[in-house]
């Protein structure tokens, strides 16, 4: 199994005057997690079916390792996608789903049973697709994108109706492919999604790549918070409230909107006994903030309801 | 294509949808062919109990209910992989469209010759028990023959033309509306009322090559069947270059 850089280059694509993916230069690179960040019609859907050639680009490329996904020579053995998890007929069993793609792709027989056996579905695997769960509807997705064995996963929205656990089985099913050298490349309209997962992160809004930078690099900028455990968190508040810094009472200590020095500062000034002091980075408010800055509308809905 | 075809047949196989339309509409074969035979002593009826064509054209009345059947499958076949979103998936094992497209028409010949059996088992004891009950004439004469031959073409000809609306409309129930409001109501009512019309409408071709005729067109306005079998022709070809034309273009949101 050789990796392939996916590359997406210029691309875009317009409806009538609506321009839904607005000139997207990115890559993903072998052996890591690419997350493709956004909120709800940010376009990230419109450039993965780009990507796989399912909507023609109005413009630019989208390629694995310079080909097109109609040029590649096997695709299912090359690209697995999970584009919708409802891509399944009801009345047929998972087993027959998978039959039919394996058979269309001439994959070996034994390759539907070795995918409901790595998803969890090996149990369910004769039930009809209509009686599964959203989440078992998702790890058929899964199952589907892994038929062929490929050195690539495009995943949209993976997490979509799944359950903790299921999350949980996700991020350590997605890492490990990417520990095995694929290119993983996942859509996700959250960042708390795939903080414990992703690599790199593409921000996208309205159509535009906001961002890309490394995980480690964007936790580094988003830095601006503390996290404090002392015997005096009271006398320590009211200090806090004094400075005008926002802060919470948390399990073991308080959490506060400002950095390690300044509360530190403080302490000392106060007398107040410390046990432990440590930035913490709250990327998910890093994150609202990044496109939010762009346009005030283009909030996610968690934030829309949190407001409201 | 041999793997996308077997996957084709895989499909049909793998859901009860097309099974039941199958078995739903054998059941109308026998009123059909029905339909033409008179009973005894019946008088001014289009072919009499003693007409050796008559085995024949019960045999070709038969195919009515089969023919609808035809272009329902046909439609089906991909409005359904648009219906329940299958057609990424199948658009992601292979990205020529077009080779999806041509499987899905082998596949629907193939079914058109299932069919086209399966009426004929139905439809010829019937008929023969029922020509001899009242005393007719059974004649495996040259109508017969050219009828069993018709329904082999005539079947997987609406299978593939039905395949091509389902791949031109997409949606489920706008095709399959359009298709029995067509071929059940708008084509009756044309043939009946404007004859110099509805010779000209699809469904009127079949009902020449079908030898309908003495049933559905009692004074002989239809096309010949050398016209009919061109001008259907005509029809499947530009049915399937739309499709052929269309398909690789469209978008899959």
């Amino acid at each position: 199994m050789r990796a392939r850089a996916v590359e997406l280059s210029g691309l875009t694509k317009a409806f009538g005057d609506f321009v839904a993916v607005d000139g997207v230069s990115a890559v993903a690179l072998p052996g890591q997690v690419t997350a493709l960040l956004g909120p709800n019609g940010a376009g990230k859907t419109t450039t993965l079916r780009m990507l796989l050639g399912l909507v023609a680009p109005s413009g630019g490329t989208a390629t694995f390792d310079g080909k097109r996904y109609d040029e590649l020579s096997e695709p299912v053995r090359q690209v697995g996608a999970l584009l919708e998890a409802s891509g399944c007929h009801p009345g047929r069993t998972a087993l027959a789903h998978l039959r039919i793609l394996a058979t269309a792709a001439r994959l070996p027989r034994e390759a539907p049973e070795r995918v409901l056996e790595e998803t969890g579905l090996a149990a369910d695997a004769r039930r009809r697709v209509g009686e599964y769960s959203l989440g078992m509807r998702q790890r058929l997705g899964l199952a589907a994108a892994m038929l062929g064995d490929p050195s690539v996963l495009v995943l949209d929205e993976p997490t979509n109706g799944l359950d903790p656990p299921g999350v949980r089985w996700l991020r350590g099913y997605v890492r490990r492919l990417a520990d095995e050298g694929r290119t993983v490349l996942l859509s996700s309209h959250a960042l708390s999604e795939v903080e414990l997962t992703a690599d790199h992160v593409l921000v996208l809004t309205h159509g535009r790549l906001l961002r890309s930078s490394t995980l480690a690099e964007f936790r580094a900028e988003a830095g601006v918070g503390s996290r404090v455990r002392t015997p005096d968190p009271h006398r320590l508040g009211a200090a806090l409230d004094a400075a005008g810094h926002a802060y919470r009472l948390v399990d073991d200590g308080l959490a506060v909107d400002a950095p390690p020095e300044r509360v530190g500062e403080l302490a000392a000034a106060h007398g107040v006994v410390l046990h432990r002091l440590e930035g913490t980075a709250d990327l998910e408010q890093a994150f609202f903030r990044l496109i939010q800055g762009t346009d005030q509308v283009a909030q996610p809905e968690s934030t829309q309801e949190a407001v409201s | 294509m041999k793997a996308l075809v077997l996957a084709e047949l895989l499909k049909i196989r793998s859901t009860r949808t097309q099974v039941a339309l199958v078995l739903a509409t054998l059941a109308f074969v026998p009123w059909t062919a029905a339909l033409t035979i008179p009973k005894k002593g019946a008088e001014n009826v289009p072919v009499s109990l003693d007409d050796p064509r008559l085995l024949g054209v019960a045999i070709g009345n038969s195919f009515g209910a089969p023919i609808v059947l035809m272009l329902l499958l046909g439609g089906v076949a991909f409005t359904q992989e648009f219906r329940y979103g299958t057609v990424t998936s199948m658009y992601l094992v292979e990205p020529q469209r077009i080779r999806i497209l041509v499987a899905k028409w082998v596949t629907l010949v193939l079914v058109g010759g299932v069919v086209a059996t399966l009426t004929l088992v139905v439809s010829v004891p019937f008929s023969a028990a029922l020509i001899g009950f009242r005393d007719g004439e059974v004649s495996l004469g040259v109508t017969f023959w050219e009828m069993v031959a018709a329904g082999f073409v005539v079947m997987p000809v609406f299978g593939v033309i039905g395949v091509a609306i389902g791949a031109l409309v997409r949606n489920q129930i706008t095709a399959v509306v359009a298709v029995l409001v067509w071929m059940l109501a708008l084509e009756q009512l044309v043939i009946s009322s404007y004859p110099e019309v509805g010779r000209w409408m699809p469904g009127a071709t079949s009902f020449v090559l079908l030898q309908m005729g003495p049933s559905v067109d009692p004074d002989g306005e239809l096309l010949s069947a050398s016209a009919a079998g061109l001008l259907l022709a005509a029809y499947t070809a530009v049915a399937v270059a739309l499709a052929l034309r269309l398909t690789p273009k469209r978008d899959v949101l």
